[in-house]
């Protein structure tokens, strides 16, 4: 989840254009992460350091970690730990910007510096980063307050929503905010009762809903048709359940759900408070609703 | 091993009767039933008596614990697994109360489903011995 809220950041701060990262991200997934970043992201190496030892490289027929061994920086044990950082979704973010060009290797470790120093991530490898403090980021980013009544369980429910999406549909997406909603909606609803009174929507145009419901349901489908819908509607119906597992867990409130289903052009002025949770996929951008 | 069983599949979600029904047939289940309500389900099951239900919970026309319990009324030793994502503890509760054999939480693998149907097989085939 962190990834996502990194990209937002890289968009947010003007270092990146929300093309560029919607191309660094679409490409993330044949992206290797190189050494000098892993390299720099434990604060090994300096990118000028890196640099250095790419510049070596041009001239030598050596592997990189060789070099950088021979030049003192690191030792073959640290390049064996470092490696294992590979997987980590902001680093392939950030090779994946800096191998199109979009980026240098200096402004992404600044970027990086910048972002942990903002949110207090003390941590080297994000994976590590605890559940609560990435709930409070994304509390903070979509300006949710745990303390303001009826609005104590969206931060959870959004928290598992990113979770549930990276899970069943995909990581390349990040999150928005809200810039102007249409007064209809038309995609899934489905409503939430006892403990917690809301009605829950997913809204995207027909082209997106398509590539959505094809990854969640793992087949080529090519129609917005009553299948697609019922992908859709699923998705929210599971992840929905899954919020209500974790509440009965963690706070003993059963929840009750009503029917999902699918809807053409919702009047969304009738439904009452409007909490718009925006999130833009490589393949399109769609907008998760909770109307209390 | 499984052309002997007559499943009866029960969720209002296309998806998950596409689904399910595909997993049924890779396994090679011999007579698949699907209902897409509470109702629906309810009626099915008094026509064909299937040896195996797999039962959601938030359905239209009755929901998945309230069908649950009118089969079981109607024919006490059938096998019903609730099959939803609305497994809270509750749900589960009720549905161990009410005599579901096993509450499983979406999503399931299709080794998940397979297990089960071992264990229906295994159960009904003591049953004809007894």
């Amino acid at each position: 989840m962190l990834t996502q809220l990194f990209g937002n950041y890289l968009m947010k701060q003007h270092l990146v254009s929300p093309s560029h990262l919607i191309e660094a991200l679409r490409e993330s997934s044949s992206t290797r992460v190189k050494l000098g970043v892993l390299a720099i992201n434990a604060g090994l190496m300096t990118p000028a350091q890196v640099d250095e030892v790419h510049e070596l490289q041009k001239h030598m027929d050596k592997r990189i970690g060789d070099i950088m061994v021979d030049s003192g920086y690191l030792t073959s044990e640290q390049i064996a730990v470092l490696l294992k950082a590979q997987k980590s979704g902001h680093l392939i973010l950030g090779q994946s910007l800096i191998d199109n060009g979009h980026m240098t290797t200096a402004q992404f470790a600044e970027a990086i510096r910048q972002f942990k120093l903002d949110n207090s991530i003390n941590d080297i490898d994000f994976n590590d980063v605890k559940d609560e403090l990435t709930e409070k980021m994304l509390g903070r980013f979509y300006k949710l307050n745990s303390k303001v009544t009826g609005e104590e369980h969206l931060v959870e429910y959004v928290s598992l929503l990113f979770k549930n999406l990276i899970r069943f549909v995909g990581d390349d997406f990040v999150p928005n905010k809200v810039e102007k909603l249409d007064s209809t909606a038309s995609g899934a609803k489905q409503r939430i009762r006892n403990g917690l009174s809301a009605i829950t929507i997913i809204d995207a145009d027909e082209n997106t809903m398509v590539e959505f419901a094809s990854r969640f349901a793992n087949e080529s489908l090519t129609m917005n048709d009553e299948y697609t819908k019922a992908c859709i509607s699923e998705f929210l119906n599971l992840h929905n359940g899954l919020f209500a597992v974790k509440l009965s867990h963690s706070e003993g409130i059963e929840l009750e759900l009503e029917p999902q289903n699918y809807y053409e052009q919702m009047d969304l002025s009738e439904l009452g408070n409007l909490y718009v949770f925006p999130v833009s996929f490589t393949f399109g951008n769609i907008n998760f609703i909770v109307a209390m | 091993m499984f052309t002997g069983l007559k499943v009866l599949l029960c969720d209002d979600s296309l998806m998950i009767i596409k689904k399910m029904s595909d997993v049924m047939r890779s396994l090679g289940v011999g007579i698949v039933q699907t209902a897409l309500d509470g109702e629906q389900a309810v009626k099915l099951y008094k026509m064909g008596k299937p040896d195996v239900v797999f039962m959601d919970q938030v359905m239209p026309n009755k929901a998945g614990l309230v069908a649950l319990q009118e089969i079981i009324d109607y024919h006490p030793d059938a096998i019903v697994y609730m099959l939803s994502s609305m497994g809270t503890i509750g749900k589960r509760e009720e549905a161990e109360k009410i005599g579901a054999r096993d509450f499983l939480q979406k999503p399931v693998t299709s080794d998940d489903i397979k297990t089960v149907l071992e264990d229906v097989v295994k159960e009904l085939a003591n049953k004809k011995q007894v």
